[in-house]
């Protein structure tokens, strides 16, 4: 049985603004793929996920956690930046 | 892909990959229609070989030609919805689509022999408690029933298995990867 694992490949992608198709070319893997681990339908090898945090340049924690992810304002502001 | 993909690997993912049907399976009730009436297609494409080799009339045969347009477009739509997963050599799929490959294959595989055991355990127990006795001629049409239906059931299990494709909020450009 495998865990669910959690990511955050689509709000990176749109803020990278990189589609699907740029990123798939670019891990050599299908475009549909890249949309079945954003919706959390396919969870990727190691390999794959070392891949993706590479291209964008970031952690692999960054992209991928078995928790859940909390929204990037409250990781940035904490949860004041939700009062100001 | 660790093997180098040739030229007729390349061809092959071009079309399979083709966006050109795409709206005939753009949902799930669209595929549920593509593998119903591909079903239907078959069964009706098999009943009228068996009736051509049987040679009961020859309107069978000339219903086989009219039957085999429509049943290999009704394949098409299917490969287009899996991508080939099915038809393409296994150095030209993704991790994922290697991983689906196999799943599809596991459940057709256990649908098959739950086939093959209500099949098996109906004509034992009309046998045993009906005293039903099975003519000799009726093997080649039951062989041939199962040995399309190991052929195609991991097609119609695919089809049935894929997801609708989101759109993508990046590039809304149809993808002919």
């Amino acid at each position: 049985m495998s865990e669910q694992v959690h990511n955050r490949l689509a709000v990176v992608r749109a803020e990278r603004k990189v589609s699907r198709q740029a990123l798939a070319d670019a891990l050599g893997v299908h475009y549909q793929t890249i949309g079945y681990i954003e919706r959390g339908q396919y969870n990727p090898s190691l390999d794959l996920a070392l891949k993706a945090a590479r291209y964008f340049g970031l952690p692999v924690e960054a992209l991928f956690s078995l928790e859940p992810f909390q929204p990037l304002t409250t990781e940035i502001y904490g949860d004041n930046g939700r009062k100001q | 892909m660790t093997t180098a993909a040739t030229r007729n690997d390349r061809r092959m993912y071009m079309i399979m990959n083709r966006d050109a049907g795409a709206a005939m399976y753009a949902t799930a009730a669209r595929r549920r229609t593509a593998v119903g009436a591909h079903i239907a297609l078959t069964a009706a494409t098999v009943g009228c070989w068996l009736g051509a080799v049987h040679g009961v009339s020859v309107w069978y045969a000339v219903a086989i030609l009219a039957l085999v347009a429509p049943w290999s477009v009704a394949m098409g739509v299917l490969n287009g919805a899996t991508r080939g997963l099915l038809q393409l050599r296994g150095h030209m799929l993704d991790e994922r689509q290697l991983v689906e490959r196999d799943r599809v294959r596991a459940i057709a595989h256990r649908i098959t022999l739950g086939l093959l055991f209500a099949g098996a355990a109906g004509v034992g127990l009309a046998t045993w408690l009906g005293g039903v006795r099975f003519d000799g001629a009726l093997l080649f049409p039951a062989l041939f029933a199962l040995l399309v239906t190991h052929w195609l059931l991991p097609s119609w299990v695919a089809c049935l298995r894929v997801q609708d494709d989101a759109p993508d909020e990046v590039d809304e450009a149809p993808h002919g990867h």
